[in-house]
């Protein structure tokens, strides 16, 4: 049983809110990085920074991030490590700069570690921020979202859908009960 | 701009049938200019020798063949096109990508189809799946089941309960829905549904009879900007097919809630199919407005976007050409004629009203049941302008007459009874006898019960049947001329009721400086300033409409399609213009044909929309003061009106009944000859035929062939009589000698009469030179030595081609029949090499 | 229907027949393009102290609908119109737009050439105009003489708050002369709402302990309205989400230091493209202002546009850089007009869910 949480237009709306809302927090967007964690992240990443750029008129890097290697939750074996879908691209400094981490599901807060270390790697920022599309709560680490889509109070049977028209042909998140 | 789109090919209307007549070949023409602006190889596919498409491709990019999947795929083989256009072909184009959708040919040569995405062209004719993209869209569908066989059928239809609606899946030609009160109805329905339909299926729904009938059209773009063109408002309910029905834009008894309602659906459905360019939308809406169905979507273009184009301004089928090349509504930039920057992206909004009312082939066919339902039968419509309801009921109504003298027929001879059964069973007089029912008295709640058709219908009714007691009663009364022409009634009109010549009128009329004001047909409602092209007239305060210059010829339309030679009559119009222009003269064409090509914005650089009857046409002299009035031939009073006022005028098309001379009434081959004042150029010899073989009367001639059946030496007979026979008797212009033979012994000379229009057509296509533009310039004077001399025609060539004239019998569920001249309702063209 | 006049101040008479009320009325003529829901646009209260010209070819052909009052007592000075249909045929208790206009003591005229009226309006810019008996001298005094009031908010909006309960948002209404499409949409999304006079305080509205604020549409100048509203508009944005709308939008924008012009000519209409900046989405909606935000005094360090006007390039949205706080010239609740922005309000119900 899936049942649409958000459809299309109210996933518009939350990213148009959550730009908004960066650009209050930021006062303004100098100094700001986007950073995409792979997958669905990274299409968010972009459109969040597509409305920066048609409302301030001036581009915000958008980088890629993937976290596989940084997971403490996943065994490390060699097919983790193939090249192509471990690599983050990310072809400016992130040291100073202010980054806005870009996640679709904000759950127990792993990834979100992983990819703060990720970051740390690349160099240091001057504060990082956490955008995300959904949060559902269950954290297991002192980890909280800055600015939220929506928040979806879900139980651990559960699991959440987000559907990203680049990749899957539409806009939706969905709760799907196992 | 998708840069990857270098050559499309673009599938043709086919023969004009009921369903459709010119406005696919309208579009197509816009649409090429389109394309060609972007530097677009268009290629064409059509056999309907009345194409005025056709003459604006090069021969290269031309298929006259018929659209059929079969050929389609041969071109797409042999041309390799990068993208195939559907959305001025109608249903047969649709059904034909279908097909080469499912047989894998259009993906194996990486064909594009343009305007409507892969599974959305499996969808918009497969009722059953329409609906499930309605439920998933929100929107209510009617209670609906798909059968394949009769047993089947009758389940399903004591299921859902009678009267129910048939209708079928995939259909090959234009079908609508068929209204079935019982299950003999139902049984005969499916039936003929099942063999229409390519997949041998039929939808059965749950009946919507009185509904009201809305429609909507609507532009999107691939990024999902749309645009609501216009709301198009059914005057007849559900029950009567939209082509059968009177129409009328912008809706007047809608809600603001109710329209934006539809809107928002339209606009969903048109994101969930991914369509670009135009769609149509129908919507069945209940009285009280509590619900409603979406009962059809057409995402081409048709009758319908036609009358959108008409009544707002707004250049539906050049815009949707762009919208096809991935271009954004934002970007999209009109001609220049487009006053409106923005045009492509302003919602029209109309100060006017438009009306529709349908043209019947029941003078021509009179075997055929002249009841309106579910099946279409009208084969033409035309349409008034006002800027009141009654205004533009009255002038659509003065056009729908083809009253010489511009009278409405009486209804005063009915009875009572005969009455009643036909405002329930309404015949094809509909309007006329909802006007007689009104001034016997009925009351409008009382018709409405009746007829389902909305009390603000009647009350305007009752104020024209009002006005018009008003104007007798006061018989040369300025208040009573200002009322009646303020209202639409027409100078012919007037004068028959004051039992005096319109001559008297019009003088009333200019003693008192009741003058005719020409409104702007634009989309800003007078918002944004600008200079239109289209005008309708009106008597109000401001004329918007001033003269174009001192070398102006003004064109005067045929008005809507008709049986017979009217069905080529529009593209000899527009090939007429095409010239005039070349000819160096500025164009004013007065035509009421929503479907005409010739009132292309493009073509011309003034379009009038007015009933064309003489009192109209005076106003619009008095404007313009053209150097010279071309008139239609079977325009006989119009002719004699305008001469005897001393006007210049040319008689073209020309007249088709006078001036034949006949020793026979039987004929097998005909000699056409261009014939100028000391030139007479034989064009075509051809075998002469009627639809199933030998003709034994001139009026069965609806086949012609070549090469004709004659011998070198016979060909040579019958030119050297031609020429001495013409010489001798003095004729000009298009001429066909007729002749009977037999087996090998010398023709006999039968005849001689004007070449037929559809005769005209075929001319042009076969031997490639345009003869409409020969009798335009010959009007102007410009025939000379050198011309004839260029004119390159080989009465020899052994060329095979053939035109045969189509019939509407099947679609009036008529029996096969000899088809005559008068009931031709198109044509089909062929050629085959040798 | 007896022969009336319309006059305007250029000395033009346009005669054409009473319908309505017989009243003699004066006031700016404006134009309106829409071609649907003249009993929405008669209802609102935008039109205070203004004689509307529909361009629509007729009016009052579905009647009077209990569904479509923009307002309960309409205070326009009149309508002005090519046609009119008296039917009426809405459920039980059914009137027509003519006899609802006399209830009302609204004046009407048809018989009017109102395409070249408005071409008129058009080249003239907003002009004051009758509806008279007899269009003497003395009529055109009388029009010349009328000074139209300035505290157009005070004599439209509520004297006196009153509640709207549901069980969703808490939200205030600032009413200057609201529409009742905004309640309804609210209405729609559960809020909790209390309208609130035009002239209440910050502290008025923050005791009442919001979610979220509304400020209302409305007839008039921005400039006409107090300084005392605009401190009221500041210490809100701070604190709590704020939606303003129409006359609402002017106020916040000179709140937050834009200028506001008077438009040579008032604009009404449905049909205008707008583009919302942050998408580059194209949507329809109803503008109705004669008033602008000039776009040359627009603070970017304070306002962002959000949405622009393709045809007249006018600024048709603001939001502010700092608080959750935005604002549109057009009217996202349609009615009449097209419900492309409808979900602005959703937004607005979005931004107050992030505050809990």
């Amino acid at each position: 049983m899936a049942k649409v949480v958000v459809d299309a237009m109210a996933m518009q709306r939350a990213l148009t809110r959550i730009t908004y809302e960066i650009i209050e927090h930021n006062k303004g967007i100098d100094g700001l990085v986007i950073l995409g964690i792979k997958t669905r992240g990274v299409y968010l990443a972009q459109r969040i920074a597509s409305r920066l750029k048609q409302l301030e008129n001036a581009s915000v890097p958008v980088g890629e991030l993937d976290v596989t290697q940084y997971r403490d939750d996943i065994e490390h074996d060699s097919q983790d490590t193939d090249p192509q879908v471990t690599v983050s691209k990310i072809d400016f400094p992130v040291t100073d700069k202010k980054v806005i981490l870009v996640d679709d599901v904000l759950y127990t807060g792993r990834t979100i570690r992983a990819a703060m270390s990720a970051i740390m790697d690349l160099g240091r920022p001057k504060q990082i921020n956490l955008a995300v599309l959904v949060d559902r709560g269950h954290r297991e680490l002192p980890i909280r979202a800055d600015f939220v889509g929506k928040n979806i109070p879900s139980s651990q049977q559960e699991r959440i859908k987000v559907s990203v028209s680049e990749i899957d042909g539409h806009d939706s998140v969905e709760i799907i009960e196992r | 701009m998708d840069t990857e789109i270098q050559k499309i090919l673009i599938i043709g209307g086919g023969p004009t049938e009921i369903g459709h007549e010119t406005e696919l070949d309208a579009a197509c023409v816009q649409i090429m200019q389109a394309f060609k602006k972007q530097g677009i190889r268009s290629l064409l596919i059509d056999n309907n020798p009345f194409s005025a498409s056709l003459e604006d491709v090069q021969p290269t990019n031309m298929f006259i063949q018929a659209v059929t999947a079969d050929n389609v795929q041969r071109i797409i083989e042999k041309e390799q096109p990068d993208a195939i256009l559907p959305t001025v072909g109608g249903v047969t184009a649709i059904s034909v990508i279908q097909e080469l959708q499912e047989n894998g040919v259009l993906a194996d040569n990486n064909v594009k189809t343009l305007g409507i995405p892969a599974d959305a062209m499996m969808d918009i004719n497969n009722p059953d799946r329409l609906n499930d993209v309605m439920r998933n869209v929100g929107v209510p569908v009617i209670a609906s089941e798909t059968i394949g066989t009769l047993d089947e059928a009758v389940n399903v239809a004591n299921d859902i309960g009678y009267p129910v609606i048939v209708k079928p899946i995939a259909p090959k030609i234009d079908t609508n829905r068929m209204l079935c009160e019982n299950e003999t109805d139902m049984i005969s329905a499916v039936s003929r549904g099942l063999s229409w339909s390519r997949f041998k299926q039929c939808v059965i729904e749950q009946s919507i009879v009185g509904y009201k009938e809305i429609e909507l059209v609507s532009m999107r773009d691939t990024m999902g900007t749309q645009v609501l063109i216009a709301g198009l408002e059914n005057i007849d309910p559900i029950g009567i097919h939209s082509g059968d029905s009177m129409v009328v834009t912008p809706t007047l008894t809608l809600s603001n809630a109710e329209y934006e309602s539809l809107r928002d659906t339209a606009f969903a459905i048109n994101n969930q199919f991914r369509f670009t360019g135009v769609v149509h939308t129908h919507f069945a809406l209940r009285a009280d407005g509590e619900s409603y169905y979406v009962t059809k979507v057409t995402p081409y273009n048709d009758r319908g976007t036609s009358l959108a184009a008409c009544a707002t301004g707004y250049p539906i089928a050049y815009v949707a050409a762009n919208l096809y090349l991935n271009q954004k509504l934002t970007d999209v930039r009109l001609p220049d004629i487009y006053h409106f920057r923005q045009t492509a992206l302003l919602e029209p909004s109309l100060d006017h009203v438009v009306v529709r009312i349908p043209l019947w082939p029941f003078e021509d066919v009179k075997s055929a049941d002249r009841h309106l339902s579910t099946v279409m039968k009208s084969v033409g419509s035309t349409i008034g302008i006002g800027r009141s309801t009654e205004e533009a009921i009255l002038k659509a109504l003065r056009s729908s007459q083809f009253s010489p003298q511009d009278e409405l027929p009486s209804m005063s001879d009915l009875t009572d009874s005969q009455i009643i059964s036909q405002l329930i069973h309404p015949l094809s007089s509909r309007i006329l006898i909802l006007l007689e029912a009104l001034r016997r008295g009925y009351q409008v709640d009382e018709l409405n019960e009746l007829t389902k058709i909305d009390q603000f219908y009647f009350v305007k009714l009752k104020h024209i049947l009002e006005i018009e007691q008003d104007i007798r009663k006061h018989p040369m009364s300025v208040d009573a001329l200002h009322e009646g022409r303020y209202y639409g009634f027409g100078d012919g009109m007037i004068a028959r009721m004051w039992q005096t010549d319109i001559d008297n009128v019009r003088q009333l009329g200019q003693d008192n400086h009741i003058s005719p004001t020409y409104k702007g047909i634009e989309p800003s409602a007078g918002e944004l300033l600008g200079t239109p092209t289209g005008y309708y007239s009106t008597f109000e305060l401001e004329n918007e409409s001033q003269q174009l210059s001192d070398k102006t010829v003004l064109v005067l339309g045929r008005g809507g399609n008709q049986l017979g030679p009217n069905a080529s009559a529009d593209y000899f119009t527009t090939e007429m213009l095409k010239q005039l222009r070349k000819s160096g003269y500025q164009t004013v064409i007065m035509n009421t044909n929503p479907n005409a090509g010739s009132l292309t914005a493009t073509l011309t650089d003034k379009q009038i929309i007015d009933p064309v009857q003489l009192g109209d046409i005076m106003n619009v002299i008095a404007i313009e003061h053209p150097v010279k009035i071309f008139v239609p031939g079977n325009r006989h009073y119009l002719t004699r009106e305008l001469r005897r006022r001393d006007y210049s005028i040319s008689i073209l098309p020309p007249d088709q009944e006078k001036r034949s001379e006949l020793l026979s009434d039987h004929a097998n081959i005909g000699l056409d000859l261009f014939v100028t004042e000391g030139h007479i150029v034989p064009i075509l010899a051809s075998d002469l035929r009627s639809d199933q073989g030998i003709a034994t009367t001139l009026d069965q001639i609806t086949l012609m062939r070549t090469p004709a059946s004659l011998t070198p030496q016979q060909l040579d007979a019958i030119i050297a009589h031609a020429k001495s026979y013409i010489g001798a008797h003095k004729r000009t212009g298009m001429v066909q000698m007729l002749y009977t033979t037999n087996g090998k012994k010398e023709p006999q000379f039968a005849g001689v009469r004007p070449t037929r229009l559809t005769t005209i057509a075929y001319l042009n296509k076969v031997t490639g030179i345009n003869w409409v533009r020969m009798l335009v310039r010959q009007a102007l004077g410009e025939i000379d030595e050198e011309l004839i001399s260029k004119l390159a025609v080989d009465i020899h060539s052994d060329r095979r081609s053939q035109v045969r004239g189509t019939f509407p019998f099947k679609q009036l569920q008529l029996p096969d029949q000899l088809g005559l001249t008068t009931q031709e309702v198109g044509a089909r063209i062929s050629f085959e090499t040798l | 229907m007896a022969q009336r006049f319309l006059i305007l101040e250029d000395g033009s008479i346009y005669p054409g027949h009473g319908f309505g009320a017989g009243a003699t009325t004066t006031g700016e003529i404006v134009f309106n393009t829409s071609m649907l829901g003249y009993q929405e646009i008669v209802t609102n209260q935008i039109y205070h102290n203004q004689i509307i010209v529909f361009s629509q070819p007729i009016v009052g052909s579905i009647g009077i609908a209990h569904d479509a009052y923009e307002s309960i007592l309409p205070t326009a000075k009149g309508m002005v119109v090519r046609d009119v249909t008296d039917i009426s045929k809405n459920r039980q208790r059914s009137l027509s737009l003519d006899q609802f206009l006399k209830q009302h003591n609204i004046p009407g005229i048809s018989g009017i050439d109102t395409r070249h009226l408005i071409r008129q309006i058009n080249q003239t810019g907003t002009i004051k105009g009758s509806i008279v008996d007899v269009a003497d001298d003395h009529a055109f005094d009388q029009l010349h003489a009328t000074v139209l009031t300035s505290q157009q908010v005070a004599q439209v909006a509520t004297p006196r708050p009153y509640p709207n309960p549901n069980q969703g948002y808490n939200v205030v209404v600032i009413d200057f002369g609201l529409k009742h499409g905004i309640l309804r949409q609210l209405s729609k999304r559960d809020c909790n709402v209390t309208v609130l006079p035009w002239d209440a305080s910050a502290q008025d509205v923050i005791n009442l302990d919001p979610d979220g604020v509304l400020l209302s549409t409305g007839p008039g100048s921005p400039l006409d309205l107090p300084e005392s509203v605009l401190d009221m508009i500041r210490t809100i944005q701070e604190r709590i989400p704020l939606f303003a709308i129409g006359l609402g939008h002017e106020l916040f924008a000179l709140a937050n230091g834009s200028e506001i012009t008077k438009l040579k000519l008032s604009h009404h209409g449905a049909n205008h493209p707008i583009r919302k900046v942050i998408t580059n989405e194209i949507i329809y909606a109803m503008e109705s202002q004669e008033y602008v935000v000039d776009p040359d005094s627009v603070d970017r360090d304070r306002l962002i546009t959000t949405y622009l006007d393709i045809i007249d390039g006018s600024i048709q949205g603001l939001r502010h850089r700092d608080y959750p706080a935005f604002s549109v010239q057009f009217f996202p609740d349609g009615a009449p007009g097209p419900n492309d922005s409808v979900d602005l309000f959703d937004e607005f119900i979005e931004i107050m869910g992030t505050r809990e």
